[in-house]
């Protein structure tokens, strides 16, 4: 799986602080630390650069100067990524265009003039589908739009949106439909490859416990064949689970979500842990923060 | 072709809880189908019951119409609770309002004996909600616990600020928790998960906060469904409790129940309806012509 490393994001204090003031060093050892824990696209969220579109170009010359990975660039603010698309050296992802209206005219023509890869979520003017079909409507509506424009399939990373899995049961439907568009995605749309935000899957439930949410949400997507994902690249048991090397615990979600009665009695803790969460991933138990205790 | 309806049949079952002592004593729950699916396969042994309200003190806000009935017992809340049981309700429940430190801050010690006066002059079950005020009914209720040991009563609001101390209390004194939690399915679960920790399931009633029409209706509705639906067909432990609607409240605070009898008593009976059709099975109401016309409705279905 192809791991787009997170944590360089301005919602963390400390990246948002070291950008405002230029500070080179916290985002460079951020980078150095995703790339030597197995990233394979650093990801910079710089939010809207409102202020200042130029320092995307800042932040992408900073990284690329010690990481030989590509980059993944992120805002919603077309001119600072144009700023960073300029002075990319490795092929970027643009991260993210969508099926709105604003996006579709003023990022994908950007995909298009600098020749590289670019994310497209399901979100539209109409806001967010919520089943797995009417997400991909919207994609199959926004890639039409993108190859008119001359860019091809395999160019595209399709985001069906994780949501929060703690809100009062839309999250849980939500999960769901993501397996579904990642299944269907690849029939429906030969070439394209799909990504998702992850960790958003567990915002809102207590903090020691997001981790779990976001292991099992991952290996749960992989299963259904998602090519990428954007995570926290520094959790080490994520990177064990996205480079294949936890296959007892994959196979246990596995039967878990096939509906196998797993006898509790024999298992270690964290194997417990892994069958109430892919219980409540796959829709079968309902979602409270109390999860793991009942 | 001939049209055969189909007919389901659900495995989960929402448990049976006994409130009150003696032959009045009311049984909640017991269903393995939907609310009122009589066409499915199933039972739904013990029909929706009523009670009404009445406060610990003489209330200063409510509507001329909703006073009237009461208009010679209202300051006395034990004759009050005696005419409740009089218009045919099968449980009076008590609101200890005094209580709240907004209001009064009446002493525990003085809210549990009123409730035990209560509950030694009607025959009826009794429940009894809190202020509200967390950190006072975790004073109140457990005492009130304590002094009406072994009445069976339904007592709350068990809230997550304070279900340890409540639940504990409604445990050694053989009562029933009133569960409550502000419409929020994964709320809802988590704070039954909690008690379940030290309280027997079976001595827990879920309340998901009733709303009146107009006033977010539609969230007390689908939630009530959901409950219901995850009970019966989900068959999830930790929703197949019985459900409580406390609507009367909500009802007669609204502009449109005071501004006339007619429409206040419309306004909480349609209240009522919808909550019912949506899995309650027992309703707080204020109004005895409410609970008249919304048992003629039931019966007449």
């Amino acid at each position: 799986m192809v791991i787009i490393g997170e944590n360089i994001h301005v919602i963390a204090r400390k990246v948002s602080t070291a950008i405002r003031e230029k500070d080179a060093k916290v985002i460079q050892d951020l980078a150095r630390a995703q790339a030597d824990a197995g990233a394979d696209y650093i990801d910079l969220n710089l939010g809207f650069c409102r202020k200042d579109p130029t320092i995307m170009g800042w932040a992408v010359n900073v990284v690329q100067n010690v990481v030989d990975l590509p980059l993944s660039m992120d805002t919603m603010n077309p001119l600072a990524m144009e700023e960073g698309l300029k002075v990319c050296k490795k092929r970027p992802l643009l991260n993210s265009a969508s099926g709105k209206t604003d996006s579709k005219e003023q990022m994908l023509p950007l995909a298009k003039k600098y020749n590289c890869d670019v994310v497209i979520s399901v979100i539209n003017d109409k806001g967010m589908p919520a089943e797995g079909d009417s997400k991909l409507d919207s994609i199959l509506d926004t890639v039409a739009y993108a190859n008119e424009l001359g860019i091809p399939n395999e160019n595209i990373w399709a985001d069906p949106i994780a949501l929060p899995v703690s809100t009062a049961g839309e999250g849980q439907k939500n999960a769901l439909a993501t397996y579904e568009f990642v299944e269907m995605l690849t029939e429906a749309l030969p070439g394209l490859k799909s990504t998702l935000g992850l960790s958003n899957v567990s915002n809102g439930a207590p903090m020691e416990l997001r981790p779990l949410l976001n292991h099992v949400y991952l290996i749960m997507l992989a299963r259904k064949g998602l090519y990428s994902s954007i995570h926290d690249a520094l959790d080490k048991e994520i990177m064990d689970i996205s480079k294949d090397r936890k296959q007892n615990l994959v196979d246990l979600v596995y039967r878990t979500w096939d509906g196998e009665e797993i006898d509790l009695s024999s298992l270690s803790q964290e194997e417990i842990n892994y069958v109430k969460t892919a219980k409540v991933l796959s829709g079968e138990v309902l979602y409270s923060d109390a999860w793991l205790e009942g | 072709m001939e049209y055969t309806a189909p007919v389901e049949a659900h495995t989960g079952v929402v448990r049976e809880e006994t409130i009150g002592t003696g032959e009045k004593a009311l049984k909640l729950g017991g269903e393995n189908i939907l609310p009122f699916h009589f066409f499915d396969e199933g039972s739904f042994p013990n029909a929706p019951t009523f009670a009404l309200e009445i406060l610990d003190m003489e209330p200063t806000d409510w509507a001329e119409h909703l006073v009237e009935p009461f208009k010679d017992v209202i300051s006395d809340p034990v004759k009050w609770a005696k005419t409740c049981e009089e218009f045919g309700a099968d449980a009076v429940s008590i609101l200890l309002l005094s209580t709240d430190p907004a209001e009064v801050n009446s002493p525990p010690d003085q809210a549990a004996a009123l409730v035990k006066k209560v509950v030694d002059s009607v025959s009826i079950p009794v429940l009894v909600h809190g202020s509200g005020d967390d950190k006072k009914d975790a004073e109140v209720l457990p005492k009130v616990a304590e002094v009406c040991h072994g009445k069976n009563l339904l007592i709350g609001p068990v809230l997550k600020e304070n279900y340890e101390v409540v639940g504990r209390a409604i445990l050694e004194h053989g009562h029933k928790a009133w569960a409550e939690t502000p419409l929020d399915i994964n709320l809802l679960k988590e704070l039954n998960v909690k008690l379940c920790h030290f309280l027997p399931p079976e001595r827990i009633v879920i309340d998901p906060e009733s709303t009146a029409i107009g006033y977010g209706f539609e969230y007390s509705f689908t939630l009530m469904e959901r409950v219901k639906q995850l009970g019966v067909i989900i068959k999830d432990s930790m929703t197949q409790m019985p459900m409580i609607a406390n609507l009367g409240k909500e009802v007669w605070k609204t502009k449109q129940a005071k501004e006339n009898k007619k429409q206040g008593l419309l306004f909480e009976a349609m209240t009522a309806l919808g909550l019912l059709l949506a899995g309650a099975n027992i309703l707080v109401l204020r109004h005895p012509e409410t609970l008249k016309l919304i048992k003629e409705t039931i019966e007449e279905r």
